[in-house]
């Protein structure tokens, strides 16, 4: 198989890049002590193999990174997202493979490491800096600004051991955010500061990546990958199991997860009809003209319930949910409907269905309808409905949506 | 723009761009040394009532005791030309900058542990921090002890600015053997464990608070200790001028095996760092 070319660009070049650990502690500091006597004799390689008790944290992970671009590195914990950080930074060493970097690289990987909890904010900011590589000298210019960026006012004069976590990252963050590496790996740093701090630090790393810094992101919130990244990869045990679009890859993550979850929902027996359950929802189904659902295209909604008994003055209903679960995107409750004992079907149809092409879940309910208490849930605490929504034809607007992460399409009459 | 490759070679295999690293990195130790210095006297200072009495007091103590002993005629041991009192101080005092040489990197590089796990920061900054704090002990000690001289009416002679070279040659014989420790204790806690056992038996086969006796000299001398620790007390204390035997040679391999270690602790830094 050929090298991948790499781009003249490229700060960042990783190809076939492997680390292994080991799973008991004390082989794994007998195989420490062995691989240092190792390095000591050049002729002695380490072994490519595994050993007893190791396995691949990464395995022949390749990719690179442009000058001016942002990657998001997603995956579940111990999919090896931390093992690649700090081999980039450089604190531990490759076991096979090589890391390419051109330029200085800054990592906020903790941010309370380094910080000593006695020293004020203000003493704090020098000595991280000095940990950076950056003295005193060259740090004082940058003082008002780092105050200024983490927002703490008088609380800069106060010992960090008094401060909040969200302090504490807004303080480590304000330092190397103004000491302006070329290359910047951020690992899950944003999610204690509060919404204000986390506009800030976004709002920085745009303006950071406009003036031609690089930035790998590792993060579990969508919301910040899809605000930063532009291209994502996802590792599944220590490989490279997806590389695309930031969007792209939140949504092979999620459904990939999906997918787990349905394995187990379809290893739980299905509820049965009971007293305290009375009513359950079989399935919901959604289908479009043809074979695939088309955004913009009409669709069918059918919704197959099982009933103890009949039941009046009902309502049923759908929500559409982004890839992550979190978020619903738009939904709809029916009018008063009937519940006839036994299993049946109701259904609905979208003239036009206002997602645009990507994937979504979807949640059903069915509840009494005037205080919409629910008597069946299918979604929540089970695996919700997918739905993959494809373009009727590649076409400007649809990429135009793909680039803006838009999620569903408004139907306006222009008045001109 | 700097290029960094970083691949599964030993750096022995590329000796240029290692020795540009070691550069690059000394290059910073000193400005981050001296930070995490400053830091670590001011928050001694601060989390506590007396303040930079502290850096005085222990030695002070130490020192008064011996005096209240040497009045007391507690002990009597030989001691030469030079009061018993004087003579212990002197050996103690020597003895006590040997091993918080050889302690400093173990100590420190734990301490720091968290922080190396995390931030891509030269260790030899850690251990200069650590040295810095050891040396300026050693000198108010020394200071503390000149006073006793003082008292004792012990000659001040031109042989004690030869003191700091002996004391250097106790600190990097300390701190020669503190690399090799602290790659060892990083990885195994026995040797953090074992360590004041040790220390405590080398106390005793080391003539600190006795003079060598003749019978046992010859093993004596086989402690790398010795020679440094009579040379710089006779120094101290209007002895002989000329080196006991085995200093120079002492010195020399100490100077050695601090690269030595050194060097071996940069190879290992990144083993180490993964069993964080």
């Amino acid at each position: 198989m050929a090298a991948p070319t790499t781009p003249p660009d490229a700060v960042v070049t990783v190809r076939n890049l492997s680390k292994k650990y080991c799973r008991q502690l004390r082989t794994s500091l007998w195989y420490g002590l062995r691989d240092i006597a190792a390095e000591a004799w050049p002729g002695a390689r380490p072994p490519a193999q595994l050993r007893r008790d190791e396995f691949w944290s990464l395995h022949e992970l390749s990719f690179e990174l442009r000058r001016g671009e942002a990657l998001a590195i997603i995956g579940a914990n111990g999919a090896g997202k931390s093992t690649l950080l700090k081999l980039l930074n450089g604190l531990i060493k490759p076991d096979a493979g090589s890391i390419r970097l051109r330029g200085r690289v800054g990592a906020l990987i903790e941010l309370g490491a380094g910080l000593d909890p006695v020293l004020t904010g203000r003493e704090n900011i020098f000595l991280r800096a000095a940990l950076l590589g950056v003295g005193r000298a060259q740090a004082l210019p940058l003082l008002p600004a780092i105050i200024e960026f983490t927002g703490l006012g008088e609380a800069i004069e106060m010992p960090v051991q008094f401060y909040s976590s969200g302090m504490v990252a807004r303080l480590a963050y304000a330092v190397a955010a103004h000491l302006h590496p070329d290359v910047l790996l951020v690992d899950e740093v944003l999610a204690v500061g509060d919404f204000d701090f986390q506009r800030k630090c976004i709002h920085h790393m745009m303006s950071y990546l406009a003036s031609g810094g690089s930035l790998i992101l590792v993060s579990h919130q969508p919301h910040h990958i899809q605000a930063v990244c532009r291209r994502g990869l996802v590792l599944e045990k220590g490989r490279l199991a997806f590389e695309g679009t930031a969007t792209e890859a939140l949504d092979y993550y999620f459904f990939r997860q999906l997918a787990d979850a349905d394995r187990a929902a379809q290893a739980q027996p299905v509820p049965t009809l009971s007293p305290a359950r009375p009513v359950v929802i079989e399935e919901l189904v959604i289908t479009g003209a043809g074979a695939v659902v088309l955004a913009g295209e009409a669709v069918t909604v059918a919704l197959t319930y099982q009933a103890l008994q009949p039941q009046e003055n009902t309502c049923w209903g759908f929500f559409f949910y982004t890839p992550d679960g979190s978020t619903c995107i738009t939904g709809a409750y029916s009018q008063s409907a009937r519940l006839a004992a036994g299993r049946h079907q109701l259904a609905c149809r979208l003239p036009r269905l206002p997602l645009t092409a990507g994937e979504y879940l979807v949640k059903s309910i069915v509840a009494e309808l005037t205080t919409l208490q629910p008597l069946a849930m299918r979604g929540w605490e089970d695996a919700p409905t997918r739905l993959r929504v494809e373009t009727p034809e590649a076409s400007l607007q649809a990429n135009a949506h793909r680039m803006l992460q838009q999620l569903t399409t408004l139907e306006v009459e222009w008045n001109h | 723009m700097k290029e960094t490759i970083y691949t599964s070679q030993s750096p022995l295999l590329a000796p240029r761009v290692f020795l540009r690293d070691v550069r690059a990195d000394l290059g910073v130790v000193y400005r981050i040394g001296w930070q995490l210095f400053v830091r670590n006297l001011k928050v001694q200072v601060r989390q506590s009532l007396l303040g930079y009495a502290w850096l005085l007091l222990p030695s002070l103590v130490t020192g008064l005791v011996w005096v209240f002993l040497g009045r007391s005629r507690v002990l009597n041991v030989a001691s030469g030309n030079v009061p018993y009192p004087a003579f212990v101080l002197a050996g103690v005092f020597l003895w006590q900058g040997f091993v918080e040489a050889l302690n400093c990197p173990l100590q420190q590089l734990s301490n720091a542990k968290a922080t190396l796990a995390k931030v891509r920061v030269p260790h030899e900054a850690f251990v200069a921090a650590g040295m810095a704090v050891v040396v300026f002990n050693s000198l108010l000690r020394l200071l503390v002890l000149l006073g006793l001289m003082l008292w004792f009416g012990v000659p001040f002679t031109s042989k004690l600015a030869l003191v700091p070279l002996g004391l250097g040659a106790l600190l990097v014989l300390g701190l020669a053997l503190g690399w090799l420790l602290a790659l060892l204790g990083l990885l195994y806690a026995d040797v953090a464990q074992a360590l004041p056992v040790v220390l405590n038996l080398w106390f005793l086969v080391t003539p600190v608070v006795y003079s060598p006796p003749a019978n046992f000299a010859r093993w004596l001398n086989l402690n790398p200790v010795t020679p440094l620790l009579l040379t710089t007390r006779n120094w101290l204390l209007a002895g002989a001028a000329a080196p006991a035997p085995g200093f120079w040679l002492v010195a020399g391999l100490a100077g050695l095996a601090l690269f030595a270690n050194w060097l071996a602790y940069r190879f290992a830094t990144p083993h180490l760092i993964a069993r964080f």
